[in-house]
């Protein structure tokens, strides 16, 4: 299997270009109309490299600065450790037997690069970087989108609030990078305790949000109770304290639902505190 | 095709750094059977740990295997990661050679404006300063030379404190990859004597 990139150059600005077909534009378009172009589309472009070549084997290497270096087998296939080491770090299509044209893996590669850049993209506008749970833009979408449903049908739901107890002393005391450990750990405590179709959310600093789907105002315990236990280790550094408001029993609106979740929060907070 | 959501998850497990690659098993059923790791460069164990944490979020049920691949690599391979060439242009209406490289991962761009031979070598060591290198040296000469089969380039690089002169030799379709091939020649010669040193 020959690599691409030490002769990348080779073809990939000659005549050859003119001789490429529109195969890559279309299966892009085809990914397109049904979803929007990501890791799924790298695997459809190297199944169709294969075919379209009789190839036994495709690889590509991609890098992103976030990532660092990726590889893609064709079919999903797992590359072994010696594989990987044999291929190498460096950005390229790997194709066995080694027939395709340098100007065909150079286009290749351009857009499987694409499509891992913009699926991280997509990922990162709507998740919260640290804990990799919703970000507050996703949020409000998606309160949005439950008060209307909660207004036009009647759709129950719960909001909660939890913001964490003496957040600041610890990241003043133990350090930031303690402090985002914590973050992490509450995310994934949180990601952990709800169900499929509740959305967490990171909303602030230390303010996480999560709306509990098809739940009225006590059915919060239930997931107040997982998170707890999600939590392990990390109670003993840190408490919490919620604030809840459902709709539509308590409004249809979400500012206003919003606003009465935070008031109960620091009602909750300030009676912890007196 | 895979659901949005595997797609998700799959990206996930592929921002933990030092993941180069992911492989999903499937149940007969359709449910996610094991999590396939190969790694580079990092603790296999810490990525494990939170390998684990996010196949538990999505597939409850699936196991986590992980596998390094610097283990694979000789320790020579190891540090003898090769600068490669990605790109190299020579634009002849404005006269710019443009450079592209990769090492590691990462995509370092040079630019030069001295002609294809010293152009090309030029921008290839400008893109290895974009890449982070510190090049302990200097671009002596530029040099084809004719021979039976075709006009290899020769690049001679000397260091700024004492030491031998590196040479490096490529011939290519064209002036300028040849001097881009040729300096990183010189450049990868460097890097073995040193990581053998």
């Amino acid at each position: 299997m020959n690599p691409t990139v030490d002769g990348a150059s080779e073809g990939a600005f000659g005549p050859e270009q003119q001789q490429y077909e529109p195969w890559l534009f279309q299966t892009m378009l085809d990914e397109l109309s049904v979803s929007e172009l990501g890791i799924g589309f790298i695997y459809s472009v190297l199944d169709l490299l294969v075919k379209r070549y009789a190839l036994s084997d495709a690889v590509v290497v991609l890098s992103h600065e976030s990532f660092g270096p990726q590889m893609f087998r064709a079919g999903g296939q797992a590359i072994s450790a010696e594989f990987a080491a044999s291929i190498g770090t460096a950005p390229g299509v790997y194709c066995e037997p080694d027939v395709v044209p340098n100007v065909e893996r150079d286009a290749v590669r351009t857009a499987c690069q694409l499509a891992i850049s913009l699926h991280l993209a997509r990922f990162s506008a709507a998740h919260d970087p640290l804990t990799n749970i919703a970000n507050r833009r996703t949020f409000d979408s998606a309160l949005q989108a439950s008060c209307v449903r909660s207004s036009r049908y009647g759709w129950a739901f719960t909001l909660v609030l939890a913001d964490l107890n003496g957040f600041k002393a610890i990241n003043d005391s133990l350090g930031h990078a303690i402090g985002d450990d914590l973050l992490r750990q509450f995310g994934l405590a949180m990601r952990r305790s709800v169900r499929s179709g509740d959305v967490a959310a990171r909303i602030g600093g230390d303010e996480f949000a999560v709306i509990l789907s098809n739940a009225d105002g006590h059915d919060s315990s239930g997931f107040t109770d997982r998170l707890r236990s999600h939590l392990g280790s990390a109670r003993e550094l840190v408490g919490f304290t919620i604030g809840t408001a459902s709709s539509p029993r308590d409004s249809t609106d979400p500012a206003e639902l919003f606003r009465i979740a935070d008031a109960r929060l620091y009602e909750r907070k300030g009676a912890s505190h007196r | 095709m895979m659901s949005p959501t595997e797609e998700d998850f799959e990206l996930e497990l592929r921002s933990l750094s030092g993941v180069l690659n992911v492989e999903i098993r499937h149940r007969e059923n359709g449910d996610v059977d094991s999590v396939t790791l190969v790694t580079l460069g990092q603790d296999p164990s810490a990525i494990r740990v939170m390998a684990t944490q996010i196949v538990n979020l999505y597939y409850a049920e699936a196991s986590v295997i992980v596998e390094d691949a610097t283990k694979a690599l000789t320790p020579r391979e190891v540090q003898v990661v090769r600068v490669a060439l990605v790109r190299a242009e020579f634009n002849p209406t404005t006269g710019n050679c443009d450079v592209e490289l990769s090492f590691n991962g990462r995509v370092g761009l040079g630019r030069a404006g001295s002609g294809q031979l010293f152009g090309g070598a030029e921008a290839t060591l400008a893109a290895l300063r974009d890449l982070g290198y510190n090049l302990p040296f200097y671009l002596l000469t530029v040099i084809s030379v004719a021979t039976v089969r075709g006009w290899p380039v020769i690049v001679t690089l000397r260091p700024f404190s004492d030491g031998a002169d590196m040479f490096g030799i490529a011939q290519a379709d064209n002036d300028v990859t040849s001097a881009t091939m040729a300096t990183l020649d010189a450049l990868n010669r460097f890097l073995s004597k040193d990581s053998v040193e």
